[in-house]
């Protein structure tokens, strides 16, 4: 029950490097479906949109949050991941083939690779749900772990949906249910999976790390609560093809824009004052989930298809904001850390592990793909623009990773340790 | 009750750290040093408070004593090494040093606190609730 308060007990760095690693790569793959067709990624429904969404929320975002799920439950959750390093092997290793055969089901419209991409994506998240659900429901509980179990049981609910559309696929037989299911499916996915356990961790992270005014404890108890009982609510009136649905998206939509507002509030009252580039992330990024509410209320209100799309991509790259500034911040403390702990002399810090300048540009060039993304949305000569800025983005994320890692296993070979006996070796 | 006793503490002393941080970054090296002074300060009559009253009430009333009162101790010792390398480097103005062993720090010292709010400060809650009075009283006299 208390391994988690040890540092012993820390997942070895390979269980969360491997999911970030993976993350630009994916990330690239998407940004060349997206230069090379911008006219038919936008189209609902159309193979290649349907491939870019699910390399983007499955090989970019699930990815690099599985990765972040296996450092933190250690550290939120109370007791490490048994086997973490095996475990984060055989998880990375089928969501990546899943997501691949999935991606390449979409393009190439072949029925058996749905059957594959079931198989693997099935295995890969209802195992890490089994894995992570139980450490999660034992021992104290508290607001961000009650918004980690909503998300990993909504993404449970995702993929089950998910592979009951992938057979439908693989039979080209589609069932009278596959909207409501498709429907339930992605409120699940983005609301239930992505939003809630982004804001669980902001509830931790935005106060503790940036020294801001705490949440409120009713936001914290009720708000996922409320999030996912219209979750839950919302499923029953489509399945049923119940009137007023949309009262549920409002809901959802109100709860979200009074966490922007509390949010934004905080961080801009925060004590920190240091100029930090994840902070930009975290400013950016809620600034996005603000375009996407704008975007879905628009289209709600008025129909015009165009902003349809819109707030799909501004919630994705609002997601992605808050991945960036994660990622730029944990990949260089693990390095730390892992060295640090074993003892190293010439352990570097972490501004040397990834330099502010490589931080900084790497904002720049997302900053850069959100605003020619999103604008390219509505005007679409722009997304080829915003596919070559992501593409240059990604790449300098797999820099900044490989170069991380590359110095993590120089210092390892080359460096001075110093031992329990004080000895230098 | 210690729990939110302790918790005030945290942020207490983050105040301090974010106030040198300021301070220093707004090139009042003088007021950095000082703000920095508090904070170390009242960051190890934290950990001294743990460990010389929470922890060993919480340990002989459980019995559990290389649980995770030891692992915090653990953490303790870390945290005042980079306590005293920022030290360190900010009396030799290497302010960059400074900054970048400050962002370990930070890290790590909230990863120590998510652990101890969450997990720790409630099972002791729990364990010595008629006695956890009695150890606030105790543990406010400590910072006389």
């Amino acid at each position: 029950m208390y391994n988690g308060l040890s540092f012993e007990q820390a997942p070895p760095i390979s269980a969360v490097m491997r999911f970030f690693l993976t993350v630009p790569i994916f990330g690239i793959m998407l940004t060349l479906l997206v230069g090379f067709h911008p006219d038919e990624i936008l189209i609902a429904s159309h193979p290649l949109s349907l491939a870019s969404i699910h390399v983007m929320f499955l090989g970019v975002i699930t990815m690099a949050m599985f990765g972040a799920l296996f450092q933190m439950q250690s550290v939120l959750g109370g007791c490490s991941i048994p086997n973490a390093a095996g475990n984060a092997f055989l998880i990375h290793l089928f969501l990546s083939i899943g997501t691949l055969s999935l991606g390449s089901a979409f393009l190439f419209v072949s029925p058996p690779l749905f059957v594959v991409a079931a198989v693997f994506l099935g295995s890969s998240i209802l195992y890490t749900a089994k894995l992570i659900l139980p450490l999660l429901f034992r021992g104290s509980s508290h607001d961000t772990l009650r918004g980690m179990k909503i998300a990993l049981i909504c993404l449970a609910i995702v993929v089950l949906l998910g592979i009951v559309m992938a057979s439908e696929y693989a039979n080209e037989t589609f069932g009278s249910l596959h909207e409501a299911i498709r429907t339930i499916h992605y409120s699940f996915g983005l609301i239930g999976w992505i939003a809630v356990l982004i804001i669980a961790v902001a509830f931790q992270v935005v106060e503790m790390f940036y020294v801001t005014a705490p949440y409120s404890s009713w936001c914290k108890r009720y708000g996922l609560l409320i999030i996912a009982v219209s979750l839950g609510l919302k499923a029953f009136w489509t399945l049923l093809s119940l009137p007023f649905v949309w009262m549920f998206d409002a809901l959802i939509g109100a709860l979200l824009i009074g966490f922007i507002a509390t949010t934004m509030k905080r961080l801009l009252n925060r004590k920190r004052r240091v100029s930090d580039v994840s902070i930009w992330f975290w400013f950016f990024g809620i600034g996005l989930l603000f375009v996407s509410l704008s975007a879905y209320t628009i289209y709600s209100l008025s129909g015009i298809e165009l902003f349809q799309p819109m707030a799909l991509v501004a919630f994705a790259l609002f997601a992605l904001s808050i991945i960036l500034g994660m990622i730029g911040k944990i990949v260089p403390f693990l390095i730390w850390f892992h060295l640090n702990a074993a003892g190293y002399m010439d352990t570097p810090i972490m501004s040397n592990i990834i330099t502010h300048t490589r931080a900084k540009l790497l904002f720049v060039l997302f900053v850069s793909t959100a605003l020619f993304t999103l604008v390219g949305s509505l005007y679409h000569p722009f997304l080829s623009i915003g596919a070559i800025m992501g593409s240059a983005m990604f790449a300098l994320l797999l820099y900044n990773i490989f170069t991380a890692l590359a110095l993590y296993a120089h210092t390892v070979r080359f460096g001075v340790r110093f031992d329990c006996d004080t000895e230098i070796r | 009750m210690i729990l939110e006793f302790m918790r005030d503490d945290h942020r207490a002393c983050d105040d301090f750290y974010a106030k040198a941080e300021n301070a220093l970054s707004a090139k009042e090296v003088d007021n950095a040093k000082e703000f920095f002074e508090t904070f170390y300060r009242v960051t190890n009559h934290h950990f001294d408070m743990e460990e010389r009253e929470l922890f060993i009430a919480f340990e002989q009333r459980t019995g559990m004593t290389g649980g995770p009162t030891q692992m915090m101790r653990y953490e303790h010792q870390q945290l005042r090494s980079l306590l005293e390398s920022m030290k360190s480097a900010l009396n030799e103005n290497r302010h960059n040093d400074f900054f970048g062993i400050g962002e370990s720090m930070m890290i790590m010292l909230q990863q120590h606190n998510m652990k101890e709010e969450q997990m720790l400060y409630p099972m002791m809650d729990r364990a010595l609730e008629d006695s956890a009075e009695g150890m606030i009283q105790k543990l406010r006299e400590m910072a006389k």
